[in-house]
Formats: structure tokens, sequence, C-alpha cells
């Protein structure tokens, strides 16, 4: 094979694996925003609280950050519950300005309280395994990134396995479709938000745990993969888990190519300008409803 | 909005006010100390960022959550001109102002095709793109900023930021009383009942937009000759529009003053959390946010009772009703 | 050369055919009236003459002019204006304001804002809403939101008017007053559409009925001919049953 194709299977190689990353932190976004309708700028901060937790766990209690994440997604878990029910439950029938000004003075709280808690020092985690890739033919698969995409093909999964096969899957979607009708049909509407909001935030920790590996921690981090959740979704469509899966694959793609042709500050930019693509050209994305949003 | 022939009274009521308050503005730097004029500008210029922001937001109904990308426009266009070629203040803000526009126009045409969510969301982008952007310019001084000549005197600041408030705030009494004004309304209002009446909406959108954008792009240039340092994280920070769009919400949407009022207001409460703890003081802000949202949304603007009609129906859109 | 002419008017939504082959044409002055029942098509003709959905086939005219292709608002600029099923005001401007909106953007020199805020004075005049000029769109009362969108289309001094039951809803008394009104606007040389399920004021009012069904177009004549046609009469009560086979009590 030619370097030139080496370097472009690598390039798509490593684009997939960090597309997991990214399909992982999308995927709750979705859910969020195609149930409840809320578009949550916290999600961020959400994933960067996972980080921490992962990244405290392993440093004080040596427990490793891949055993680490259903502890991870567990207390975020815990943490998204009573942040939907009590406090943004408030505003969920509210014009979307007030949600969002809502989801945004949460993250201002979140990442301060963050940055009063562990400083702006930037964190990382390194295990023993960090450093170790598999050579497969010309390519090189890191371990952590492999276990990473592993980890976003299950959780991807679990959830659409979640939705589709379970009770509480029906009663989400039938909230999302149609809420009048869900309550009327006995279907306690809070409790179903604040399931799905919390669901939503265990996959975020998930992905901060995720991400810890291969990325560095501080409290600002949040922002960033804000907006790649977004990206994700636009990409995926909104409300499905097998779209913001493949939404985040294919983002990982075009980011990776895109820094390998312009190099390593562009990746904000690449996720903008496909956002602004998509949405002009194809706004259902690439497997979700589109939703009415052309003006 | 216009509401239509006001009671005489009101208006010039109003606009005595208005007129005292300014006199007293423009004294109050002859026996005020740096404190007091620091605080008063950062006032303004809130205020004016509040009353430009309402001009897209509240008047056009499209909250922009990317004012921010023009402060660093008009930031670092003043800033560029003034290091690298020279250029006095007095020049290069409004070159900034004017690059502010041509951004304006030419992002316009592409976000505000979208609505709602998307449109946010994508304005939003538009400030954290611009940011890297110029990270990685070398031109802007890169990721480590630039240093912009001292001015002479500080109160010259003061000075500029109240001539931009009270533009802001004129912009706010007259555009919606002009014929682009009640386009603009009328697009917001339902878009598609606008068109079938002679109305094509992206110009307009555009309009307020550019309108908008200028305000903030002239606040950029104005701030940067003022702190005399930029970087991006600094100027390109979406801070500055939360804050605007937190007091023009605040403050009463769809009314020329109440953007005013809502940056006076929490302005002088953040400044009083500052002062309790320069460290938390982020935290309060946002905890006030969203205390201001879930216990208030009627705003703060009820305690003048501001006439109904437009002004009340716009905040209770803008602000909507709980579950 | 007739006002609006339309030629094989096709619409195609997914697999649904919203309008099959309609050929079309109103001439200046006149009152043609559309019905048909539920679904046959009429809103979608509506919404394709003034440029709201594009055309899948077929063309329109409009005083010789193509419309194919142009917006909305460059439509309504060329006389063309229409009112909404489901009225659209502007809801949090006043009435008075409502209908200045369109003579601010009316093709021809642009009019100031108190030329305009006057002659809306004037407008609501002649449709009886000038006590209310005052009110907010979203107070009022649905038959006079009706007449508001009908002020509305007249602010833009239309050659044609489509208007979409306007009549729906009212008390008799109510749709004599409307076709009064209708009758006022004609005679000042404005040609009407008008989509209508209240069959005595279309009757009334037309000078010619068209009738689509199923977005086909089943019948186009005087409205006296148009009632006995049997196309038209299967279309609205199915087909007639043998004598006898009616069940006896």
């Amino acid at each position: 094979m030619s370097v030139g194709a080496q370097i472009a299977l690598q390039n798509a190689v490593n684009g997939l694996l960090i597309g997991g990353t990214y399909a992982t932190v999308g995927v709750g976004f979705s859910l969020v925003w195609g149930t409840l309708n809320i578009v949550n700028l916290a999600h961020g901060a959400l994933v960067m609280l996972g980080a921490y937790a992962t990244y405290w766990l392993f440093t004080l209690y040596h427990l490793d950050p891949l055993l680490s994440l259903p502890l991870v997604g567990g207390a975020l878990f815990a943490f998204g519950y009573p942040l939907q029910r009590i406090v943004i439950n408030q505003v969920v029938r509210a014009p979307f300005l007030i949600t969002f000004l809502l989801t945004f003075g949460i993250e201002l709280v979140i990442t301060n309280l963050a940055l009063a808690a562990w400083t702006a020092d930037i964190r990382s985690v390194t295990t023993a395994y960090s450093g170790r890739s598999l050579a497969l033919g010309p390519v090189v698969l890191p371990a952590v990134r492999i276990a990473t995409l592993a980890i976003a093909v299950l959780v991807a999964f679990g959830l659409q396995v979640l939705m589709t096969r379970t009770r509480l899957g029906s009663a989400i979607r039938a909230t999302a479709s149609d809420q009048e009708a869900a309550r009327l049909m006995g279907i306690p509407i809070a409790h179903v938000y604040a399931l799905t909001f919390a669901i939503a935030a265990a996959s975020a920790g998930i992905a901060g745990g995720l991400i810890s590996l291969s990325f560095p921690i501080f409290p600002a981090m949040g922002a960033g993969y804000t907006l790649i959740a977004f990206v994700v979704c636009v990409l995926g469509g909104l409300g499905s888990v097998p779209g913001a899966f493949l939404g985040g694959l294919l983002l990982g793609l075009l980011q990776t190519y895109a820094a390998a042709w312009l190099g390593p500050n562009f990746d904000n930019i690449v996720a903008f300008g496909v956002l602004i693509a998509v949405l002009l050209v194809r706004p259902a994305g690439l497997l979700g409803r589109a939703a009415r949003f052309r003006g | 909005m216009a509401r239509g022939p006001q009671p005489r009274g009101a208006n010039r009521g109003a606009l005595l006010l208005a007129a005292a308050a300014l006199a007293a503005a423009l004294a109050f730097p002859t026996v005020a100390s740096t404190y007091y004029i620091r605080l008063l500008t950062g006032i303004f210029m809130f205020g004016a960022l509040a009353s430009a922001w309402n001009l897209i937001g509240g008047y056009a109904g499209y909250p922009d959550f990317g004012g921010a990308a023009f402060v660093g426009i008009g930031a670092y266009t003043t800033g560029i001109l003034m290091v690298r070629a020279h250029v006095p203040f007095a020049a290069a803000l409004p070159a900034g102002g004017l690059l502010a526009i041509v951004a304006a126009v030419a992002m316009g045409s592409v976000l505000l095709r979208l609505r709602g969510h998307y449109f946010a969301i994508a304005t939003l982008g538009f400030v954290i793109v611009l940011q890297q952007v110029a990270s990685n310019l070398d031109i802007t001084g890169g990721g480590t900023g630039m240093n912009l000549p001292v001015a002479r005197t500080f109160t010259a600041f003061y000075y500029w930021m109240l001539a931009l408030l009270v533009l802001a705030v004129t912009a706010g009494i007259v555009l919606p009383r002009s014929r682009v004004g009640y386009a603009i309304a009328a697009i917001r209002e339902n878009q598609d009942a606008a068109q079938v009446l002679g109305i094509e909406p992206l110009p307009y959108k555009i309009v307020a937009y550019a309108a908008s954008a200028v305000f903030f792009g002239l606040a950029g240039g104005i701030y940067a000759s003022w702190f005399t340092f930029i970087d991006p994280p600094t100027v390109f920070n979406v801070d500055f529009t939360i804050q605007a769009i937190v007091m023009a919400v605040f403050g009463g949407p769809g009314t020329a003053f109440g953007p005013l009022v809502g940056a006076i207001v929490l302005k002088s409460l953040d400044t009083v959390l500052t002062n309790i703890s320069v460290f938390f003081h982020d935290i309060f802000f946002g905890a006030l946010v969203v205390l201001l949202v879930i216990f208030a949304p009627r705003g703060l603007a009820e305690l003048f009772r501001a006439p109904g009609g437009i002004a009340a129906a716009i905040r209770a859109e803008v602000r909507g009703q709980r579950i | 050369m007739p006002l609006l002419l339309g030629r094989g008017v096709t619409k195609v939504f997914s697999r649904l055919i919203a309008l099959d082959r309609i050929d079309v044409s109103i001439e200046q002055g006149e009152i043609v009236g559309l019905i048909g029942p539920n679904g046959a098509g009429k809103s979608t003709l509506v919404n394709t003459i003034t440029g709201m959905e594009p055309l899948t086939e077929g063309s329109f005219e409009f005083e010789g002019r193509a419309l194919h292709g142009l917006r909305p608002a460059a439509i309504a600029r060329l006389g063309l204006a229409r009112t909404f099923q489901i009225a659209q005001p502007l809801r949090n401007m006043t009435v008075r304001q409502n209908v200045a909106v369109p003579s601010l953007f009316r093709a021809g020199p642009a009019a100031g804002v108190a030329a305009a805020l006057r002659e809306a004075d004037a407008t609501l005049e002649a449709v009886g809403l000038a006590p209310k000029a005052d009110l907010p769109a979203r107070a009022l009362t649905t038959p006079d939101l009706r007449r508001l969108e009908l002020a509305k289309a007249l602010a833009l001094r239309p050659r044609l008017m489509l208007l979409d039951e306007v009549m729906a809803g009212l008390t008799p008394a109510e749709v004599d007053a409307e076709m009064a009104m209708l009758r006022r606007v004609s005679a000042g040389g404005v040609a009407l559409l008008v989509i209508e399920h209240v069959l005595r004021a279309v009757m009334g009012l037309s000078h010619r009925v068209i009738v689509l069904h199923h977005g086909r177009k089943i019948a186009d004549g005087p409205p006296g001919q148009v009632t006995r046609d049997p196309d038209v009469i299967r279309a609205y009560l199915g087909t007639p049953s043998p004598p006898g086979s009616a069940p006896r009590r």
C-alpha cells in the first residue's frame, strides 16, 4: 500500500475511533432534545463532571477508568434526576430562549464550582495501557481508543435497546411524541422527563470517563463538547440513537481529515462548518425526523 | 414596537426623564471617583449591548447568541488598525463597526434562514469558531493576544460608551416606528403572513441583525482600547452575549428602555456580588440567572407598570409560562 | 388576456396528488367561486398560486407574467392578495398597524408610516373595523379577525384577491353582510376567487364556479349549471341509490 493510502487509512481509523467518543457525547443530548425539547447547554459540563469523577476515582482509589464507568454513569444519573425534576422541569414548556438561559446558568454554576474546587490545572488519566497500541496491517490502533469505541458501541446499543424494547423506552417515546396524550394514558410525565434526563446525564458522564483517557481534563472543557453534541445531533437527526452514533462517527472522520489537511487548531471551525452545511442542505439529518426549524 | 398614538403625557414624561438622566450622566465624571466612573462605563456598555440585542432578539424575534462574535470583530479590527497601522482610535473604531456590519450581512444571510434552537446554536457556534480563528492567525497575535496603546485619559471611554448607549437606545426608539421596523415586527409576529403582505423576510432580518451587530462591534472596539489588552477568549466571550440577553429579557424586551433598566439592575447586582467574592462571582451570577428564570419570569419591568400592548406581549412571549 | 391563467397545474406531495393537471382562468372583475369537498385541493391551489408551495408541473401567469420561481412577497406585490383559512393576524400589533403593513410594502412609491396609518383608518372604515383600530389584533373575535384579513388584503390594492373560507362560522346575517362587502370590493375593480363551503354565498356571489374533487377540476361554469352537474352532485353526495332501495321505517 502506498504511503498516501496508508495515511488516509490511518486517518480514517483515527476518525472512527474518535467518532465513537463524539457519538457517546451526542447521544444523550439528542435524547433530551428529542424528548423534552430542551437543548441542554450544560451537557458539556456533565461530560466534564464525568471526566473529573473518573480522574478522582483513578487518582485517589486507583480504580481503572474503564471499570469505573458504571460508577461514574450512576453518579451522573443520580445528579441528573433531581437536577431535572427540581430545576429544569420548571421551564420545560417555556420558549426555548428561557430554557437556553436556564441551562446556560446551570452550566455557569457547574463549571465555576469545578473551577473553584479543582482549579484550572489540566489533568489527565494515564493508565498502564495508555500507550499501548495494536498494529493491524498498515494501521496503528491505540488500545485506549479501541476500548473507547467498543464502549461507545455498547452505550449506543444499550440506549437503543432501552428505547425500543423496554416499557420505559416506550414511555419516553410516547412522551416525546405527544405529551398530552401520554399524560392522559397515565404516564407520569415529570418522572419520565427526569429519567430521560438522568439517562442522558449518565451517558454524558460515561463519555467524560472515556474522554479522560485520551484528552486533557479542565473545568472549561465542557463548551466544546456541547458544540460537538449539537453537531452530532444535527448530523444524525433529532431523537435518533443510531443517527447520533453515525453522526458522531462522521464528525470524527471529518475533523480528523480536516486536521490532517489544515492543522490541529481547526476542530471547532470544522464542527461549525459541518453544522451550517447540514442545517442548510439536509436539515433532517442522516436518519432523524425533520423538526420545524427553517425560517 | 410602536403602540400607535400614545397619550402625550407618558411620552413626554419619559423623554424628559431620559434627558435629565443624560445631563446627569454627562456631568458625572466631574464629581465622581475613578471607581464609579469605571463602574458606570461598564453599565453603559452593557446597556448598549442589551439594547442592541433587543433589536434582533426582541423586535425581530431571533434570539442571537452570537453577539460576542461582533464584539471580537470590533475589538480586533480596532486593535489591529491602531497597533499595526497606527490609525488613531477615532478612526479605527468606526472601521471596527463597519467590519461588524459586513460580517453580520455575510453571516446573517446564511444563519437567518434558520429558526429557533438552530439559529441560536448556530450563532453560538459562530462565536466559538471565531475564537479559534483568532487564535490561529498571526495578525491578531494568536493565542497570546494583543496590546493596544494606552490612552491619555480614561474618562474618554466613559463618554464613548455613553455615546454608544445613547445611540443604541435611540435605535431602539426609532427602529420600531420606521417602515423597516414595521417589516421586522410583521416578520416576528407571523412570517408567513408577512410574506403575503409583500414583505420579503430575509433582507429585513439582516437589517435587524446588522443593526444589532454594529453596536456589539463598536462596544468591542471601545472595550479593546479601554482595557488595552485583548485575546481570543476575552473578547470572543459568550458572556457578553449572555449578559446582554439576560438584561434585555428581564428588563423588558420589546421596549426601548427596558434593556437599559435590566443592565443597570443586573450590573449593579453583579458588582455587589463581585465585591462579596471575586472568586465566586460567576457562580453567583449563574445561580442568579437560574433563579431569575424560574422565579421571575415576569421580570423586573413589572416594577414600572409598562403600558400593556406590545411590550407586555413580547415579554410574555419571550418568557413564556411554566408547566 | 385573462388576469390569472393556470395551465396544467399539478402538485404532488410524496405520493398524494393534490392537484391534477388543472386549467383555470380568471378574468378581470370576475368573481369566481371555488368549491369542492374537503381535501379537494382548494387551499393547495391557492398556496401554489401565491408561491407558498412550488408547483410540480404546470404554470401560472398573472397579467401575462409568469409566476414561476417568484417568492410569495414578490407575487403579493404584483397585486395578488390572499386571506388565510385560519386567520393570520399580526397578533401583538394593533389592528390599525396590521392594515398599515401592506400599505407600506405594496408595489409603488413607498408610503411613509404616518401616511400608511391614515390610509389604514380608511380601509378599516370600509370593512367596519374602525372602532377597534387601537386594539391589539389578538383581542379580536373570529368574525373580526376575518374582516381584518380582508382589510389587510385590500390594503395591498390588489387586482385579484384569493379569499379562503371567509364565511365559515358566520351567522346568516353576517354572511349577507360579508357578501355585500365583497360585492363592493368587486365593484371597485378587484377580481375575486372565493373558496367557500357556504354554498349560498358562493352561488349568490359568483359569476362562475369551479369545482374541485380529489385534485381534479370536475366543473367550471355559471352557478346554476354547476349545481345541476351530475359529477358535482356525485362528488358531494355520493352515488344516488336506486329508487326503492332506501330503508323503510
